[in-house]
């Protein structure tokens, strides 16, 4: 236990009662019945929902620390643990020095009150001694540029001018360890970069600050470590650029899932042969001849998301049950938008069956989702069988935007004068 | 159970804040201002002095002022624990986004109440003066008792607002309650007219029956509250507080979970 930490969460886990998420109450009248009635207290286990479980965590002092993750994955509840708000089921939190937490601004606003009365309040609910509001009140009227109006009441505040009020207070309150959740985002722009600005002064003046965001972005240029947790679990932890990495191909992967649900749940036309289209809308035709087994690969196997210049491999089965006139498979690659990125036909031999690949040494392709349509069909007319919205894969490249990113180089030489 | 208390100290300052943002919020932009403190107590003495001492014919002199007496310390405990009984569950903005000690906010209340029956103590010496009764020696005794309503009103208050954060139709069995108990408290009678047998288990089971008569021997018959009753109650509220805190924190770490 090294005191070079000044958060350590150990083992912890979090669990709520459905009936308190639920927000449902005892009351003593039903707890009388209950009791006249001798009946037991019906608790289910599956009445209790964990948030977090076994969270190992250390954020060393001094350091920026960025939390991501999932709505419901339970970063805000370890933030309420570390404020205090919560006590852990299960497992330690240690926290060494003085703590503000901006989970939510103007906590105890009075909108009675003008902002200068509020100040007041407020700075002493998040744990600053009049004297030091006294001290600093100057300074946080003239943060919140509302000198103008810090006599009125809040309540004729605009929901920004109230956020800048919250926020100057919150940013005045000179923690040792400092505790934010996603409010950086509050007011305009030029308020935007002026908490960002005093983010950037916490830190240089040593502050640890453990910081829940859904912003990939702040997280690494602001972040000195991140962890990732999903579902109340601590998924990764170190480098915010290894976090992001590991976050973003993890949020990809279930984006395709999402696109490709039904997939799993169409029935495999093969057997029985010639049943109705599994999915209308999505499959239909003849079925005089089928593709199935189809697959998209990477370079070890089935795959969902791939960088830009990962190599590519789709693969399906081709069998012909009838008399079908020189089929050829069409294929075409959408973005999850619709539009039309590649298309291209190919010729399938006379034969009954065939196994099919289509093989791409480098994707090329930019950030985004992407949909493979196929189609069997001939040049008569003939639909034997088309595959519409089944198959997806993501391309994450955080360096290649737009649709295309091709193999390049640039040159680039000095010239004189 | 102490930690309990050594927080509301250190919170304080907090406590005096809220305390007077509630009295400033109670008064603002009403028309009556801060006359609003006498309006309810007033017309509640005006309705039971037309009743019992116009309608009824009691024979208690100077009936209005012997109400006034006793009436406004009970509004004091029974506004407290009335209003308190809510004061956690309420404050779900508080409870779940900062760390809040808790008991503030009941303190609040009884604090806030506190001032209201302080502020409205002129109103009930010149009531008096008006019958001729002036407060004498006797009135120095008045900051213990008012020491000793403070230790239980907290007690109860504590105990209330903290377990009707678990049983939400508490709040309504304590308005009830009250109800009952003002009635079983000598306000608007005097202790003698309880028949002989029961007086005696009358003022040992009701604290507030102890403080009250108190009161009114202080500012009305002019005489020392009874030594002993005083001192059992005194005894007696201070047990209850510390209980009170003890379940408070007992329960504590399910208030910003189930608020």
């Amino acid at each position: 236990m090294s005191t070079t930490d000044a958060i350590v969460l150990t083992g912890v886990s979090k669990s709520f009662r459905k009936s308190t998420i639920r927000r449902e109450h005892t009351t003593l009248k039903s707890e009388l019945v209950r009791w006249v009635k001798r009946q037991k207290r019906p608790e289910a286990p599956s009445a209790i929902i964990p948030a977090l479980r076994d969270v190992t965590l250390s954020v060393p002092r001094g350091k920026t620390f960025g939390l991501v993750g999932r709505n419901g994955s339970g970063k805000s509840t370890l933030l309420k643990l570390v404020t205090g708000i919560y006590t852990p089921t299960r497992g330690t939190v240690e926290v060494h020095g003085r703590i503000s937490a901006l989970l939510e601004l103007g906590a105890g606003f009075h909108p009675d009150f003008s902002g200068r009365e509020n100040i007041f309040v407020n700075g002493i609910i998040l744990g600053m001694s009049r004297r030091e509001i006294r001290a600093r009140l100057e300074e946080i009227i003239e943060f919140s540029e509302l000198a103008d109006f810090i006599d009125e009441p809040v309540r004729t505040y605009s929901s920004g001018m109230y956020a800048r009020l919250a926020f100057a207070v919150a940013t005045h309150v000179d923690p040792e360890i400092l505790l934010i959740d996603e409010i950086l985002s509050v007011g305009d722009e030029h308020f935007g970069r002026k908490s960002a600005a005093k983010m950037e002064e916490f830190r240089k003046a040593g502050k640890t600050i453990l910081l829940v965001t859904h912003d990939l972005s702040t997280l690494q240029r602001r972040c000195d470590q991140a962890a990732w947790l999903d579902a109340g679990l601590l998924k990764a932890s170190g480098s915010p650029v290894d976090v992001v990495a590991a976050y973003r191909a993890a949020v990809a992967e279930s984006e395709v899932l999402a696109l490709e649900q039904h997939v799993a749940r169409a029935p495999d036309p093969l057997q029985p042969r010639a049943g109705p289209p599994a999915e209308p809308g999505r499959r239909w035709g003849t079925f005089e001849a089928e593709l199935s087994g189809v697959e998209i690969h990477g370079r070890d196997g089935p795959q969902h998301v791939f960088a830009a210049d990962a190599p590519f491999r789709l693969r399906a089965r081709y069998r012909r049950y009838g008399r079908v006139e020189a089929p050829v498979l069409e294929l075409s690659l959408r973005t999850d938008g619709g539009t039309l990125v590649w298309s291209s036909s190919e010729p399938l031999p006379d034969v009954d069956g065939a196994s099919l690949t289509l093989e791409m040494p480098r994707l090329g392709l930019g950030d985004g989702n992407y949909v493979v349509d196929l189609s069997l069909g001939n040049s008569a007319g003939a639909v034997y069988d088309v595959h519409r919205n089944l198959y997806g894969f993501a391309v994450r490249a955080q360096d290649a935007s737009g649709l295309l990113a091709p193999i390049h180089r640039w040159s680039i030489e000095p010239t004189a004068g | 159970m102490i930690r309990n208390l050594r927080e509301l100290w250190q919170y304080r300052a907090l406590l005096w804040n809220l305390t007077q943002r509630e009295l400033k919020a109670r008064y603002r932009g009403s028309a009556l201002g801060f006359l609003w403190t006498f309006v309810n107590p007033l017309l509640l003495m005006a309705v039971y002095g037309l009743v019992f001492g116009i309608i009824q014919r009691t024979n208690i002199q100077h009936y209005t002022y012997f109400i006034f007496v006793g009436l406004l310390p009970w509004l004091w405990f029974s506004t407290s624990v009335g209003v308190g009984a809510s004061t956690i569950s309420d404050r779900r903005d508080l409870l779940t986004k900062v760390r809040f000690p808790a008991q503030v906010l009941p303190a609040t209340v009884v604090g806030t109440n506190l001032i209201n029956y302080l502020l409205s103590l002129p109103l009930m010496v010149g009531l008096g003066a008006l019958a001729g009764i002036w407060p004498d020696v006797h009135a120095l005794a008045f900051p213990l008792v008012l020491l000793i309503q403070l230790v239980f009103t907290l007690g109860v208050t504590f105990v209330v607002s903290a377990l009707n954060v678990r049983f939400r139709d508490l709040q309504h069995i304590v308005t009830n309650v009250l109800t009952l108990w003002f009635f079983v408290t000598p306000v608007l009678y005097i202790p003698n007219a309880v028949p002989e047998p029961y007086r005696r288990l009358y003022l040992i089971a009701n604290p507030m029956a102890v403080i009250i008569t108190s009161y009114q021997g202080i500012f009305y018959e002019h005489r020392w509250p009874h030594p002993r009753a005083l001192a059992i109650v005194a005894l007696g509220s201070v047990v209850l507080l510390i209980i009170a805190a003890q379940v408070f924190e007992r329960r504590r770490e399910e208030f910003a979970e189930l608020v």
